[in-house]
């Protein structure tokens, strides 16, 4: 069986060396075959099967370019994540799907594609950075990654998280709360790149994509290693700073 | 998105000072007259004493007629000093922070250097280094004649987000009234300020072997900022620098007024093409980025009405740095020290191209692994997959020897870029491949290194790898 993944708006969406999550699952699932899907093109999930539908980092503008595109298309993206069709969507990509997006200082407040009833706030001089380390159902082993950003999801406790963190901030400062999971649809801010950065998510991911087959993993030499060694640092609290903890 | 509010300018030709400016010029000229006399030449603290005392001094020194501001993502400060010398040898009085910071505390020290103690200009002309981020700090009470944009590229992922960021904070700063000197092969510097402002361009013709496809990973100018159609690339230098034309409407880059050719093989020249004269010069350093530099200041001296003819000769006499390199050839080996700018990925893709670039048989040491992120602020190694380590799989590179703390992170990323595992060696201390790379079938060592770790590892690794060179010559 050949599974396709749909990179939308690759032109637009390739920040902070994301889209490496997809060269990564490209080379655990060397028969798979990869869409880019331009801007200006109709997305292939609007009218045909799927398999992964993959959204990377944006500029502000981006946000908005890519909004007005996926907008059109709400009923079909519900559709999909209903009936179990598997989307990755990372840093602020996710924010796309909430209800709205407000940049104070950027002068917009503009609606989002609606999927999810989260809102978001951008701060142009606020950028947050900071480490990340926390559960995720899937997987038995913690997720890590970093956040750098100038946006925060409103808390919105009701919408499941993709994890929780034990340390490091969630959606926002105040909660543990990171990311969204509905069906296999899957957002978060954690940039790394995260499949690569978590070789046991790329695995719960290749499980859940082709449920026949043992998990493949690329390059799990080298990739465990870097797990292993970023997760024995990250458990030492000494390396966590004040503002990388949940307030209130 | 609203377009930005833009400042209004305020130009001085006069001092204007009150009691509380004068008493902070004063105690920041005192401040920078004790500093010298300590030796420490360049320092922001006369700048930053005289803003607590005042904080818009820099809306009331008196500047020069001219002022100047260089900025962009690389090759301010070549750009700076470039400029900064031309001007002084066609006559000019030039105030400039070479030595100094580019942020607001250096700017202001720089320009409390350069008025007398009671507060009148000594300068014809101010040469300004500015960090893109403190624009808004800045320009606005500044009000800068000219500010030059070298180029908008991808920089710290923490620190600078992105290029629009940047060049939204800019247009945000820039007043209207500003002339801006621009490369016209950077779309998102070329989109700088608004309709209000005059743009001078500048550009380096193609050479004829540059792709029409982009490559890599950090490409930010892909679409019509018009139509968002996908560009098509006349030619395709790095990153988004390149020229292009939209295939749905009719944009494309702006045309240079400055524009400097390849160089022509018999006569070993350059043409610098300046509106419609063109002038034949001959560069000391021919690397693609010092010659979008000197292109830069040529443009710059153009909109201060120097003539062609004149703007040919000095740049020619202009003296850049010549190599990142620092190289040295040892029992018939060459050992290459590469210092990369780690946390910027496109700065890290430059220094693996340039590998690639040098003939020979091939061994690479790399230690850019960069610690002391972990513990001055917070970690992100999120850039090593902003950064190009696709050149490393170049067959020429017949082992990377990788070293230190996420060494793991190292090699994933190079085996994901095609570098066969084969190839890479794996090494705790970032010193010790030094002791264990095979130097019998080799034509050249690269030692890459970042600045933080230039002297426990780079200073080392050069050491021991000259030492079993001269060993093995012997």
């Amino acid at each position: 069986m050949t599974l396709t993944i749909e990179m939308l708006f690759p032109e637009i969406a390739n920040l902070h060396g994301d889209n490496a999550n997809i060269d990564y699952l490209a080379r655990c699932l060397p028969d798979a075959r990869v869409i880019r899907t331009g801007l200006n093109e109709t997305p292939a999930f609007v009218s045909r099967k799927v398999d992964l539908v993959y959204l990377g980092p944006l500029t502000e503008s981006g946000q908005i370019r890519a909004i007005a595109r996926l907008a059109p298309h709400k009923s079909r993206i519900d559709e999909l994540i209903q009936t179990g069709t598997h989307f990755l969507f990372t840093h602020n990509a996710m924010e796309c799907l909430g209800s709205r997006i407000v940049n104070a200082e950027m002068k917009y407040d503009i609606p989002g594609v609606g999927i999810f009833d989260f809102s978001t706030e951008v701060g142009m001089f606020e950028r947050y950075t900071g480490k990340v380390m926390g559960s995720f159902e899937g997987t038995s082993q913690p997720i890590v990654g970093y956040k750098s950003q100038f946006s925060m999801v409103s808390s919105s406790p009701e919408i499941p998280g993709f994890m929780a963190t034990s340390r490091g901030i969630g959606r926002n400062p105040t909660t543990h709360v990171e990311g969204v999971r509905r069906e296999n649809f899957v957002g978060t801010s954690l940039i790394g790149p995260v499949l690569l950065m978590n070789p046991h998510l790329t695995e719960w991911l290749l499980s859940s994509l082709v449920p026949s087959r043992e998990p493949q993993l690329a390059l799990s030499e080298f990739a465990v290693a870097a797990y292993d060694a970023r997760l024995r640092e990250f458990q030492d609290t000494k390396m966590w700073s004040e503002f990388e903890r949940v307030t209130g | 998105m609203t377009e930005p509010t833009v400042p209004t300018p305020g130009k001085r030709h006069g001092p204007r000072y009150g009691l509380r400016a004068l008493a902070a010029l004063w105690l920041g000229k005192c401040a920078g007259t004790i500093l010298r006399f300590l030796g420490r030449e360049g320092t922001h603290v006369p700048g930053r004493i005289a803003l607590w005392v005042y904080p818009n001094l820099l809306g009331v020194i008196a500047r020069p007629d001219t002022v100047i501001v260089v900025t962009g993502t690389n090759g301010k400060t070549t750009t700076t000093n470039l400029l900064a010398d031309a001007l002084h040898t066609l006559g000019k009085r030039v105030s400039t922070n070479r030595a100094g910071s580019n942020l607001r505390d250096g700017i202001v020290a720089t320009l409390i250097n350069g008025v007398t103690v009671w507060g009148r200009c000594r300068s014809d002309v101010a040469v300004l280094e500015m960090d893109e981020r403190s624009a808004l700090r800045v320009l606005p009470q500044l009000a800068p004649d000219i500010v030059v944009c070298t180029n908008l590229t991808r920089d710290s992922i923490k620190r600078n987000a992105h290029p629009e960021y940047i060049a939204w904070i800019l247009s945000s700063a820039i007043s209207p009234a500003t002339t801006l000197v621009l490369n016209s092969d950077d779309l998102i510097t070329a989109s700088l300020g608004s309709d209000a402002n005059a743009r001078h361009f500048f550009g380096v013709d193609p050479t004829g072997n540059e792709p029409r496809e982009p490559g890599g990973s950090a490409v930010d100018a892909a679409i019509c900022p018009r139509c968002d159609e996908r560009l098509d690339w006349i030619f395709w230098r790095f990153n988004h620098i390149g020229r292009v034309r939209c295939p749905a409407c009719d944009f494309r880059s702006p045309v240079a007024d400055v524009r400097v050719s390849p160089i022509d093989r018999l006569s070993g020249l350059r043409s610098l093409t300046i509106d419609s004269g063109t002038v034949g010069i001959r560069l000391t350093n021919e690397s693609v980025v010092n010659i979008y530099n000197v292109a830069a200041v040529a443009a710059t001296l153009d909109v201060l009405n120097v003539a062609p003819q004149k703007i040919g000769s000095v740049v020619e006499s202009l003296t850049p740095p010549t190599s990142r390199f620092a190289e040295e050839t040892v029992g018939g080996v060459r050992l290459v020290r590469l210092l990369t700018k780690g946390l910027v990925g496109v700065a890290v893709s430059r220094a693996f191209a340039d590998i690639v670039s040098v003939p020979g048989r091939k061994i690479v040491l790399l230690a850019i692994d960069e610690t002391t992120d972990r513990f001055d602020g917070v970690e992100n190694t999120a850039w090593t997959y902003d950064a190009d380590y696709e050149y490393l799989a170049d067959p020429s590179i017949s082992a990377i020897y990788v070293g230190g703390i996420r060494r793991h992170d190292q090699a994933l990323r190079l085996a994901l870029a095609g570098v066969d595992s084969n190839r890479i060696v794996l090494v705790e201390s970032e010193t010790r491949g030094a002791d264990l790379v095979p130097l019998g079938e080799v034509d050249v060592v690269f030692n890459l290194h970042s600045n933080h770790n230039a002297g426990p590892t780079g200073d080392v690794v050069h050491r021991k790898l000259r030492q079993r060179l001269m060993e093995k010559s012997s």
